[in-house]
């Protein structure tokens, strides 16, 4: 039994687009803690 | 090493190492003109945001290992392999919650030592910081080892050029800048190492589909696409509970939960955690796509450098020396903090002089950050032991230490005799089964001794622990 290219595509594009949203969610955050003066 | 063999032009390897040097040193300067007590050098203040605190977890998180040896793991594990090494995230995601429990417990804490001296007792407290100190050093050496080799696989550099260098980066920003140097270059160093994985992942795919890499795997190495891959499998529960444990124990982390504003903790390692998952799969698929794009690996430590290298040339090169930099500085500049934190925290304050004022706590953590750059370049010199085998030999003490850490704070009955005889007998089973079987069962093994050691000694002991005891000022 072997996985299958469905699901390596899944899992490596899947990964590439979560990694994106994460360095967005991120940047995001740390504008919106630099406007309420909270980053530290 | 010669010329032709490197991935990126000598000089450009070395401009892109000045540029980097100096926007650290100057940020770290920059930032430590904040700090006047032990607590601003040592925790920023106990007042870092959600942003930076989350991004400090990610990045700390992602080594040089997360982007050298995810996909090395790829290639010889395959999917399995990769997905592996993702399950260390759990490590960020379960300490989520006992960052809340640490900051309510231990409202002026400074030290994961602080909690076993007062949770546990000195006996504790020496194993404790026996393990930490072994496996924080191992893993600093580790790293500036990393670094050197990998400066010179990559551009050419000197390997004792390349390795000083990064060492005396991270010590001078992290001397004068103390953890919140660390945490703001932490933060851009994960939104560049984030960025440039993906950046490098999608122009891998402009070369070759996925399908193409899934057919190429199929035919060629079938193990690597195989849903039972023994050896695959039970490294991801190795992989976990080695995450667990070092995450649980280390100062590293402990350090970031004290220094975290009241309320952030928590949900700053659950971030961070989340943001850290995909990465060792994103940078470990490239490895799975050598054999489709017909790139010869002699050294499976540099499947991803070469990958990217063949594929993007120059552009690619410069990629990776950026992302393994910053990989490797994240780390460093957080381990030489917390372990610095650690010596002065629990053995010159806490054992040599109780009544030194915070002026001079804060001079002696930047002395010790010093002493241990000079320590950790003396040893790294030599250039012996590899990255991976140093790495999982330390799998077995960390996992040792996870059950006294999470039933000393939750579990009233938890006992020293627990603690002390579940570090003891889960690291020596946990290291015999090392060399007994192997690195993929170390792990494992050591934390079920312990766990069952811990609970039994739990559930036999009369002892109630007074938690306002952790209060300590």
């Amino acid at each position: 039994m072997t996985f299958s290219s469905g699901f390596l595509t899944l899992l490596v594009y899947g990964s590439l687009v979560w990694c994106a949203i994460s360095a967005l969610g991120l940047a995001a955050m740390l504008i919106k803690d630099l406007l309420r003066g909270e980053s530290w | 090493m010669t010329e032709d063999s490197v991935l990126l032009d000598p000089s450009t390897g070395y401009l892109l190492l000045a540029i980097f040097s100096v926007l650290w040193i100057g940020l770290g300067f920059y930032w430590g003109r904040r700090n006047k007590s032990f607590e601003d050098h040592a925790l920023a203040g106990r007042n870092v945001g959600l942003a930076l605190g989350s991004a400090t977890a990610a990045a700390t998180w992602i080594t040089s290992n997360t982007t050298m040896l995810a996909p090395q793991f790829a290639l010889e594990l395959g999917i399995w392999g990769m997905i592996a090494y993702s399950m260390a995230a759990f490590g960020l995601i379960l300490f989520a919650p006992l960052a809340k429990r640490i900051r309510t417990l231990m409202p002026n804490g400074y030290t994961s030592g602080d909690f076993f001296r007062l949770r546990y007792g000195r006996t504790a407290w020496g194993i404790f910081m026996l393990f930490t100190l072994f496996y924080s050093l191992t893993w600093l050496v580790s790293m500036a080892m990393a670094g050197g080799i990998l400066l010179e696989a990559l551009a050419g550099i000197d390997y004792v050029w390349g390795m000083t260098v990064i060492l005396a980066v991270c010590v001078i920003y992290t001397m004068r800048g103390g953890l919140g140097a660390v945490i703001g270059t932490d933060f851009i160093q994960s939104l560049i190492i984030i960025v440039g994985i993906v950046v490098v992942g999608f122009a891998v795919l402009q070369n070759v589909s996925v399908d193409e890499i899934h057919a190429n795997l199929t035919a060629t190495k079938p193990e690597l696409v195989h849903v039972l891959f023994p050896a695959a499998l039970m490294a991801i529960f190795n992989n976990l509970l080695f995450g667990l444990g070092e995450v649980f124990h280390n100062n590293v982390w402990w350090s970031r939960a004290f220094a975290f504003r009241e309320g952030v903790g928590s949900k700053a390692f659950l971030i961070g955690g989340l943001v850290w998952f995909p990465i060792p799969i994103a940078a470990g698929f490239i490895a799975l796509a050598s054999g489709a794009l017909n790139v010869a690996v002699p050294s499976p430590d540099m499947v991803g450098p070469l990958v990217i290298a063949n594929v993007l040339g120059e552009v690619g090169a410069v990629a990776i020396f950026i992302i393994v930099f910053c990989s490797l500085a994240s780390s460093i500049d957080s381990l030489l903090a917390a372990t610095s934190d650690l010596i002065t925290e629990d053995i010159y304050r806490r054992l040599l002089k109780p009544a030194a004022d915070p002026a001079t706590l804060k001079k002696v953590a930047q002395w010790i950050t010093l002493a241990l750059g000079v320590g950790t370049w003396a040893v790294c010199v030599p250039r012996v032991g590899t990255l991976a085998s140093v790495l999982f030999f330390a799998g077995p003490l960390v996992g040792a230490m996870i059950w006294p850490i999470v039933t000393g704070l939750y579990w009233r009955r938890a006992s020293s005799v627990g603690a002390i005889g579940g570090m003891l007998l889960g690291g020596g089973v946990g290291l015999i089964s090392y060399f007994t079987i192997g690195w993929f069962v170390a792990s494992t093994i050591g934390t079920a001794v312990s766990m069952v050691w811990v609970l039994g000694a739990a559930w036999l002991s009369k002892d109630r622990f007074d938690w306002n005891l952790l209060k300590e000022d």
